[in-house]
This record gives structure tokens, sequence and C-alpha cells, in this order.
């Protein structure tokens, strides 16, 4: 809503002044609830500013300054961002989990581009990219000492949980919603007694199952690193949603473009891989963005089960006795780290739909 | 159809846990085979049991004792050690699946735990207290002459149930405020709401240092409200792996009631005192064997963290930002419960 655009009734450009009274002002009652707004916004603006900036302390290693100050207390970020954003990996390796989780933000970023957009760079840029971070995060070889999969974590282990899961789960999504259109009843209400049990759990509990429960079941070999095991069990819960979203958006589509497709004797893959995937994606990308933004909040929920996320380690950097009264300061760290990866994915999103034209085709 | 298959999944099951729970030769020989020793760290921070230094390195009295358990059994707990993050929930799952060997967090010995959770402790290390805090203006040195005051304490908790029974057995008249949160609790007793405040101790000595008008202006009273024994835990069933944990916490009191240290151990070692001190330390054989272990076992853990005064004083005492006294967590010749056993 931009005010400059605004015209008057007759056509003719107003003043942004002009704009303003005519929107806030206009009547008695717009006056009193707009002033009594704007009252109330500045007032807790000016708290804001005056506890995040004007009392505040910034620097490291400033405890005694920030015990007696009123304003937030910054230090304890400038002594404690490692742990935040690292949490217990060694400490002389973090440069790793930096570049790392740099790699991870930059093929994030390519695949937004155009160019990226076919099944075989996007995947390779994936596949290539996550090779990359695994290497770089795990060690073992070209001279990198290893660093194993439980001293992971931070922004890095947040990420990576949030990566593995949209990357095993999209496919799986994808086969889940195919089979839940089977044509064979049998396959079809199978498929959808599955996704419907997976949806009606709590995330928690199948994490749970998965980190905890499931090496009592699981022959050894199959059992693997707790984190493989948890990101598995994320990313069919994941699919399990996804699932329905992409069914959403293949049955949006007129039955006609199938049919159609049929009868100029494209086969089944044909049809799915040209004809209704790409327009059953487009029809469902809104609520893909939500999930996606979604999975990355939830990735939190893995603190429970003692893994060592950005959440946990946000916890930990304020969980010392030198900076225990510190805690809203590193909260409020962590939710600017949470802000700046959900905004830059839903403005993105925004975008997407912009260019696809969702919802005006 | 169901059943069967029901059926089918839990033998299964029962019989990939009673092979797990067997492990021939216990945890002792799978920690030893491993070369390292899986120990229980935390989701976040608990003050002065684990905490995460600016390093990104565990430290506090938890997290010293897992060194302690990894120095006896490898020598040195360099390389050999390794801190699994564990949330509270998770703990007793993940100690009987093999995710970690052994439970250093905290725990509190209950009945529950000990018979229901199949779990077996060992003798206490810390005996967490509940007690009180108030300010040192009001000039009180115990909990009775409280009398007529306000405590605040949370609500729905043992503290709540222990608090006021143990006014009503005193018979003190006192009005309990009682908070949901426990930021919320602390900042109504700083706020003035009430004299004095009811916690666990450790969480006391932390709460003191936090205080917005300085540690000074408070004291914890001495007086013990209640008490919660905190054990070392390892799966029942297990009797040598048992042995180990509680050797290793009589060697670290054995060591401070005879004075060795880890700056004289070496000293020590190389002129013993006497013929029990030479064996504790592995000069003259079997103090080790007896377990599975090495015989300068103790030796090695003394070098590396010291007896238990030591530890306890860089966790949670007076080299600690806390300055929590060690009260009835001492050794019984200074007003503790804690005693070694004997080295024969």
């Amino acid at each position: 809503m931009s005010v400059s655009k605004s015209v008057s009734h007759d056509g003719v450009p107003i003043s942004i002044f002009g704009a303003i009274r005519k929107k806030y002002f206009a009547t008695p009652t717009d006056i009193v609830v707009s002033s009594i707004l704007a009252v109330l916004v500045l007032w807790l603006l000016a708290n804001v500013i005056d506890w995040a900036f004007v009392k505040a302390v910034f620097g490291a290693g400033r405890r005694d300054d920030c015990l007696a100050a009123e304003g937030a207390c910054w230090s304890v970020i400038a002594s404690r961002w490692r742990i935040v954003l690292f949490g217990l990996y060694p400490f002389e390796e973090q440069w790793r989990s930096g570049v790392a989780c740099l790699i991870m933000v930059i093929v994030a970023a390519l695949s937004c581009v155009p160019y990226f957009w076919n099944g075989k760079r996007l995947l390779g840029l994936w596949l290539s990219g996550f090779a990359v971070f695994y290497v770089l995060m795990r060690g073992g070889f070209l001279g990198l000492t290893p660093v194993f999969e439980q001293n992971w974590g931070g922004l890095a282990l947040t990420l990576f949980i949030f990566a593995a899961v949209c990357i095993l789960g999209m496919p799986m999504a994808i086969v889940f919603a195919l089979l839940r259109r089977s044509e064979l009843p049998w396959i079809s209400r199978t498929m959808g007694l599955i996704i419907d049990t997976i949806r009606s759990l709590p995330l928690l509990t199948i994490m749970f199952t998965f980190a905890i429960v499931s090496p009592f079941v699981l022959p050894d070999w199959a059992v693997g690193d707790k984190l493989y095991r948890v990101i598995v069990g994320y990313a069919i819960f994941f699919a399990c949603y996804q699932a329905e979203i992409i069914r959403g958006g293949i049955q949006g589509l007129p039955a006609g473009q199938e049919e159609a497709a049929k009868a100029l004797g494209m086969g089944y893959w044909h049809r799915i891989g040209y004809i209704v995937l790409p327009q059953a994606f487009r029809n469902a990308l809104p609520p893909t963005i939500n999930q996606i933004v979604i999975t990355f909040k939830e990735t939190s929920l893995v603190t429970i089960i003692g893994f060592f996320d950005v959440m946990a380690s946000g916890r930990a950097a304020s969980g010392t006795a030198e900076w225990s009264f510190a805690h809203v300061e590193v909260y409020c760290f962590v939710a600017l780290i949470f802000f700046v990866f959900v905004f830059s994915l839903s403005r993105y999103g925004a975008y997407l739909e912009r260019r696809l034209g969702v919802g005006r085709r | 159809m169901k059943n069967i298959f029901a059926a089918i999944l839990l033998g299964a099951s029962l019989v990939a846990t009673g092979a797990a729970a067997q492990e021939q030769g216990g945890r002792l020989k799978t920690v030893l085979d491993r070369g390292s020793l899986l120990c229980s760290g935390h989701n976040g921070s608990f003050l002065g049991f684990a905490e995460v230094d600016d390093q990104g390195k565990w430290k506090g009295l938890d997290i010293e004792l897992c060194h302690a358990l990894a120095a006896g059994l490898f020598g040195t707990s360099e390389g050999h050690l390794e801190i699994v993050p564990i949330s509270w929930a998770q703990r007793w799952p993940a100690l009987q699946s093999g995710d970690i060997d052994v439970v250093i967090k905290v725990s509190g010995w209950t009945q529950s735990r000990d018979t229901e959770l199949n779990l077996q402790f060992s003798r206490p290390y810390f005996i967490g207290a509940f007690q009180a805090m108030t300010k040192t203006e009001l000039g009180v040195k115990s909990i009775a002459e409280l009398d007529g005051g306000t405590i605040c304490v949370a609500a729905g908790t043992s503290t709540e149930l222990a608090a006021a029974t143990y006014l009503q057995s005193k018979s003190i008249k006192v009005e309990l405020l009682t908070f949901e949160n426990g930021d919320e609790l602390r900042n109504a007793y700083y706020d003035g709401r009430c004299d004095a405040y009811i916690e666990w101790a450790p969480s006391l000595a932390a709460a003191r240092l936090d205080a917005p008008d300085g540690a000074e202006a408070h004291v914890i009273l001495p007086d013990v409200i209640d008490l919660e024994a905190e054990g070392i835990v390892v799966p029942e069933g297990d009797p040598k792996w048992l042995d180990v944990q509680n050797w290793m916490l009589s060697s670290l009191w054995f060591a401070e009631a005879n004075g060795i240290t880890s700056e004289n151990v070496d000293e020590i070692r190389a002129n013993p005192p006497s013929a029990t001190i030479e064996k504790f330390l592995g000069v003259t054989p079997g103090y080790g064997a007896r377990l599975g272990l090495s015989d300068d076992w103790a030796y090695n853990m003394i070098k590396e963290v010291g007896n238990f005064a030591e530890i306890y004083d860089r966790s949670l005492g007076d080299s600690s930002p806390y300055g929590l006294p060690r009260g009835i967590n001492a050794l019984y010749s200074n007003g503790g419960v804690f005693y070694p056993l004997i080295v024969d």
C-alpha cells in the first residue's frame, strides 16, 4: 500500500499529507483511534529503543557494566556468540562450521535463481552442496580432524536438519501423493491410512520414537547415528503433510488435462512429470512455502531429544554463572536468527508466486 | 492377523533388548573395548553441574566426574571421553539403549526410578538440600527467625511440599507465596514481595549471583529443609559397572581424606606414607585389578581431576563464581555425610 500512489476521486494525485489525513483522520472517531494507537506505538517503540540501544551495554566481557545498566546486555552476545552459532563444535575448528553454514545459504540462494530450475541442475547443486557441507562438518579426510555428529551444534545443525528433511521429504511426498491417488483402491487406501495416522501423531512423539525407541527394535546395522534416525522420522512426517498439499494441487487441476495427455498417448511418467506435477506444484506453492517455513521453525524441537540446535546452544550460552541473568538478550538473538531465515524464505515464496502468477492464471 | 504381526514385532524387540542387556561381559567391557566413555551431557546447561564455557567445552561438577571416570578407565580422559548432549526426559532410555554408558546428571535417588525403571544408583555423590535465601539486612540467622514473615516458593513442586511440612513441624508461622514460573519467583523475591525464598541450594547460589543489588545483599540460611540424594545411574543387573562407579567416588573421597591432591600426588606416590596409600596409588598391585582396571587407575584420576574437594571447589565452591559452601557435602570429618570405603 504505497501512499504516494493514492489518487483522489477525480484522478488527480494528492499529497502525502492529504492521503494520511484521508486515511486516518477523516472522521472524529478516526482521529481519536488513530491518535491513541499512534501514541501507543510511539511509546512502545521508544521503550524498545531505549532498552535495546540507548541504555544497552555493547562489547565483549562487560558483565559488571551489564549488571549496573538498565538496558539490554548485548555484551553476552559479543562474548558468547560462537556458542550460539556453533554449539559444541570444537573451538579451533569452528571456521569449518561457519563455512559449511555459508555454503548451505549459498546453495539455497542459488536454487532460487531460475537457471537452476530443472531437475538435473537442482539435484546436482544440492547434492554437491550437501557433500561439501558434510565433508567440512564431519572431517576425517583431506587433513580435517573428524568431528562426530553429536558434537555438531548451533546454526549449522539447524540448517543441516532442515535441509536434509526437505531434500528427503520432498521426493517422498511426491511418491506418497501419487500412491494416494493410485487407481488401485488397496494402494490408495493403505497410503491414506498411513498418511492420516502419521499426521495425527505429534511430531515430538515421532522424533522420540525414532531417536530413542527404534534402536531397541532395529537390528544393529540399521540403527545408524541418532541424528540420521531423527532426520528420517522428521522427513516422513514432513512428507505426509506435503503429500496432502501436493494432492490438493493435483486435484485442483481440471481432469481434462490428464485425459488429454492420455489421449495423446503419453505414458504415465510423462503425464506425471510434464503435465500434472509442474501444474500441481504451481497450484500448491503457497501452502508448500508455508510447510517449509513451519519445518524450519520446528527443527528447534530436536533440543528435547538432546541435540544442540540453535535453541539449545542459545540456552547454553546464557546458562553459565557469568551470564545467567542475560537470557532475554540471548533469546532475542536467537529470534533474530530465525527471523532472518524465515522472513527471507517467505519473501522468496512471495516472489515465486508473483513470477509464476499463482492466483492469476 | 494384526495380533500375529504385533506378537512378532514384540518378540523381535524383546530379543533385541535381551541381547543389548547381556552384552557379554557387561558395560565395563563394552566401554573398554570401544576405547571411549559416553557420558551424559545436557541440552543447554544446568548451572554448576553442566555448563558450556566460552570455548564450547563442558564444565561443572557432573562433567568433572565424567572426566574422572574416563581417566580411571583409560589413564586419561583426553580422547577417551565423549559428552553426549542429553535431555532430562531422554536420559533413562538413552542409558538402556546404549547411547550413553552412564548417567551423571544430578539425578535423585527415588524409589520408582530404582525399582520400576530398572536403574541402579551408585552411592550418592551430592546431597541437594532445599534451603532458604534471605536479605542480609534482615539480620536473620535461621528460618525460625522468619516467623511472621512471607516466603516465596515454586508452586506444585516437591519444594513447596517440603517447605510446608518443615514449617508445620517446627511450628513456624509464615505465609507461603507460590509462583508458577522460576523467573517470576526470583523476581518476586528481588522485588521484596517476600522476606525469603526457598529453592534447591545450588539454584539459590546461582540466583544470589544474579541479584540486582549484588550477591552480598543476600544470604543463604544454613537450615536444611529437605534433601535429595544425587547418584550416578547405571542399568540394573551390571554389578561390575556399578562397582567401578562406587569405587571411583570412594577414591575421590579417599584422596581428600588423606590429603592427596592433583599437585602432590606424584610426590606421595614416590614416597607413600603408608601401605594403604601405596596400594591406593598402584605402587603395589591389587586396587585396580579387582575391578578389571589398571592398578594405577586411582592415581590417573587424581592426577587429572584431583580429589573431591578440588572438583567441588572448581565447580561450585570458592574457586567458582557460585561460592556455595560445602556444608553437608563435605567429608564426615568436616561435618558432612561423605566418607571413603576401606582400601584393603
